[in-house]
């Protein structure tokens, strides 16, 4: 779509909030005549080991490097002659199988940092990692190109500053009767009236009524909207099953909604690694399986892509706690139907060829994949978005 | 002084201000009531938590040979749960210090000298330094920053060596702390961090010089060259007029209108750069007459803390549970210690998303009435409100291990008026459509009004 157009869609629509029908009017045509392309994110906090993720089975510097922490050959799931998949990957071999799952490896970005906070922060925000931003990627993706705050919305409960702009926020529900029941007090409609103030949000007290306002009614656009489906889908029944089937069910029920963010925790393995991030990576590839085949059942998952990334990867030795401590660079996952790259895009990172610290060396700048993303999938002009010009990659 | 210039001043310089201690003040002439905050705050109380707990294992530690990875973890796990006791502490303190002012001002420095830092001895040190100059000298303010642990850990002094420097808190001191953006050139950057290298600390957090990690080659820093200590960085830092309007811009827009004012700052940026003495600064602006004028009172958004701690001045309420209190802050947007990055927060709208104005509008009659907000229209009596508030306690009260003190706020607004109340708990007037809605409302009882008054857009400002 045209940049231009949109931008004076977006501004008509916000200028007119207080006409919500004929808001509600334009989305429509947006939607039926362009299709709904949807991107879904979701984020392993803590830094995933991408390689007992996926496992260059057929380099012995692996097992070198990782006597108690290696994988056995014989539990890996092959995918290649050299690379296989963590035991706990089944689900995510089929869609590999089927052509849905594009694996980019050596993902970063320069001088990179250590910190969950800082390293996430920069993966959110998608500076440098010597500048720092107050809004995120999406936040800049809203203020650009969203229409409502129901155009990005975090499976959560509050918001990640990956969905804060300058100007617009994403909402954040994992339960949209649960923040429709709490904007809908009726004492709320009753003070702003039906008014029709235009001049309301120059100043403050303006702006915060226009919020109030919207943020009720995308409460009730998301509840109404979305109770209309109910997923017959069995999901693993945990946190992040959850938040997957509360956003196949926001999919399917033809939601107004760009982006959904995900998140699941817990990936910081020092300590006695094997287990935890087994156990995790089965909550991940399970939940998953399930979301594509739910989206599928509804004819939904040829407009849907699916990214899955971490802040940073772990060091290639191991510690000595049979875990690993803070690296660099990591793989990240691309599911959906239309990919170009299908498997493995790029070749794994060399472990003999590390950093000072013993961390892989990146070769592609996570940005270059939102770049990727906003051009191709969102089609919108991503230099605007993320201040600055990367080459796009190939994936889709 | 007017009643109604006492109750902005106190709005920005503290959380409000009870109508008892108000009538109290407003007898005083406006320099005796700027001057007797000054004077409550010349002292200082330290906040701190208990913990010996972690020292003990400190001095434990300092005579062994090797620090083991248990024990760390150890110390993690404890620090975890302090750090949640400092956050309560401090919410508690903000609500109840006499130095209003000092910790109003601490508040302010902790999104300026933005730090976090996952030890409590190393967090809590840093957030007594920012109490300590809160109203002090900038110089020494800056210097005393720098050397702090959870500092040098924060922004990577600690990894700048002479062999291999880090420019972080090189380029944060002048982007962020100092200067702000564009007012210095990447080859200040690289050079002032040489600066300060060997800026280090100890295991107890204090600050120690690693002479052999130090550069003590010439360094050129804004057009000077010579062996540059970080001390003489700060120094010709100063010089820079900038900094001090850099300063003043940012107190401005904390303490008085989120826009900027050209000539009131220029005016502060004079006083300030004279001896970079923060009190006398804030004295000039809160003496000044443009500080009360109406274009910049109530006009600024409360932040999410400004929003809590406010709240609970006026009807005391204590949280059973610390987690309960850093879950509100969590979504309200602002869990203090916990800061987005060194930028900080952003402030301002930026405070408001969805899923906040929601919260904010709802949160005072869940903490304070059982989620009750009265809709009783004019000369009728409002039947259910009992059952209701039975009933969302029966169902949602566990949730909520809060003690509300309405007595206390009976006490406090005994001799209010009901018609006198807007003033005491709004800063701004009520919009057209919320004030006809109000008036169609029968005033149930003192309570009930103020949890109206709380529940609309205009208790957000401030």
């Amino acid at each position: 779509m045209d940049r231009r157009k949109f931008l004076k869609q977006s501004s008509l629509a916000s200028s007119l909030f207080f006409v919500p029908s004929f808001v509600r009017a334009f989305e429509d045509v947006a939607s039926s005549k362009l299709g709904y392309k949807r991107l879904v994110i979701i984020q392993l906090s803590g830094g995933n080991d991408g390689l007992n993720t996926v496992i260059p089975y057929r380099n012995d510097l692996y097992y070198k490097e990782r006597p108690r922490l290696a994988i056995a050959k014989n539990d890996i799931i092959k995918l290649t002659d050299d690379v296989g998949l963590n035991p706990s990957l089944e689900p995510l071999k089929r869609l590999y199988d089927k052509g849905y799952l594009s694996i980019i490896n050596n993902v970063g970005y320069p001088n990179p940092i250590r910190s969950h906070f800082r390293s996430m922060d920069i993966w959110q925000t998608a500076t440098d990692s010597d500048t720092y931003s107050q809004s995120g990627w999406i936040g800049r993706y809203l203020d650009n190109y969203g229409k409502t705050p129901h155009s990005a919305i975090e499976v959560d409960e509050s918001l990640s500053l990956a969905m804060k702009g300058e100007h617009l926020n994403a909402i954040a529900t994992q339960d949209a009767k649960a923040l429709y029941n709490l904007s809908k007090d009726p004492y709320f409609k009753n003070i702003h009236g039906h008014q029709n103030d235009a001049h309301l949000s120059e100043h403050n007290l303006g702006y915060l009524y226009k919020s109030m306002i919207a943020a009720e009614s995308s409460a009730k656009y998301i509840f109404e909207t979305s109770k209309t489906v109910s997923s017959k889908k069995e999901y693993p029944n945990n946190k992040f099953g959850n938040q997957m089937k509360t956003t196949a069910q926001f999919i399917n029920s033809h939601l107004e909604t760009k982006v959904f963010y995900t998140s699941l925790g817990g990936f910081d393995t020092h300590v006695n690694q094997l287990s935890r991030q087994k156990r995790l990576l089965g909550i991940y590839a399970d939940s998953v399986e399930a979301f594509v085949q739910d989206l599928k059942d509804n004819d939904t998952f040829k407009d849907t892509l699916i990214l899955t990334f971490s802040e940073f990867g772990r060091r290639v030795k191991q510690n000595a706690s049979v875990g690993t401590d803070h690296g660099t660079a990591n793989n990240v996952f691309v599911i959906g139907e239309n990919l170009k790259t299908q498997g493995f895009y790029n070749d794994m990172a060399s472990l003999s060829d590390l950093d000072d610290n013993g961390d892989l060396k990146f070769e592609i700048d996570f940005r270059t994949i939102y770049a990727t993303v906003l051009d191709k999938w969102l089609e919108v002009d991503d230099t605007i978005v993320l201040n600055k010009s990367f080459n796009p990659l190939g994936f889709i | 002084m007017k009643a109604k210039h006492i109750q902005h001043l106190y709005r920005r310089i503290g959380f409000g201000i009870l109508p008892t201690e108000l009538e109290k003040l407003s007898k005083k002439r406006k320099k005796d009531v700027v001057n007797s905050l000054f004077k409550a705050s010349k002292s200082m109380t330290l906040l701190e938590v208990d913990t010996s707990e972690i020292k003990d294992i400190f001095s434990g530690m300092m005579n062994a040979s090797k620090r083991d990875s248990e024990t760390l973890r150890k110390i993690q796990k404890i620090s975890r749960k302090k750090q949640i006791e400092l956050n309560a502490a401090w919410i508690n303190r903000l609500t109840k210090s006499p130095e209003v002012l000092r910790e109003k001002m601490t508040l302010f420095w902790a999104n300026h000298f933005v730090c976090e830092d996952n030890s409590i001895i190393y967090i809590q040190q840093f957030n007594n330094t920012l109490r300590k100059y809160a109203l002090g000298d900038f110089r020494d303010f800056v210097n005393a920053v720098s050397k702090e642990a959870a500092m040098t850990k924060y922004l990577n002094t600690k990894q700048n060596r002479k062999q291999k420097p880090n420019e972080n808190f090189a380029r944060e001191l002048m982007e962020l702390f100092t200067l702000g953006v564009g007012h210095y050139s990447e080859e200040d950057i690289k050079e002032s961090a040489k600066a300060f290298t060997g800026y280090s600390h100890n295991l107890r957090g204090e600050f120690v010089f690693k002479q052999r990690a130090h550069d003590e080659g010439e360094k050129t820093f804004f057009g000077k060259t010579g062996n540059f200590s970080g001390e003489d960085i700060i120094d010709i830092i100063l010089e820079q007029k900038q900094c001090a309007k850099y300063i003043c811009e940012k107190i401005y827009r904390y303490f008085v209108n989120d826009v900027s004012d050209k000539n009131h700052i220029n005016a502060m940026t004079e006083v300030f750069y004279k001896d970079y003495n923060i009190e006398n600064l804030m004295r000039f602006v809160l003496q000044s007459n443009w500080f009360y004028e109406d274009n910049n009172v109530g006009t600024k958004i409360k932040s999410p803390i400004e929003f809590l701690v406010g709240m609970k001045t006026m009807v005391p309420t204590e949280f059973k549970e610390p987690k309960q209190l850093l879950y509100i802050q969590k979504l309200l947007g602002q869990i203090l210690l916990n800061p987005p990055n060194v930028a900080g927060w952003k402030g301002g709208r930026n405070w408001i998303d969805s899923n906040t104005i929601v919260l904010r509008l709802k949160l005072p009659s869940l903490l304070l009435n059982d989620a009750y907000i009265s809709k009783v229209k004019d000369g009728h009596e409002d039947a259910q409100i009992d059952a209701k508030k039975a009933m969302f306690n029966k169902k949602f009260g566990k949730r909520f291990k809060t003690e509300v003190n309405w007595k206390y706020f009976n006490n406090q607004f005994q001799n209010v008026g009901i018609n006198d109340f807007q003033n005491h708990l709004l800063a701004c007037d009520v919009n057209d459509s919320a004030k006809a809605y109000l008036q169609s409302l029968e005033k149930v009882s003192k309570q009930e009004y103020c949890i109206q008054l709380m529940s609309l857009p205009e208790y957000q400002m401030c």
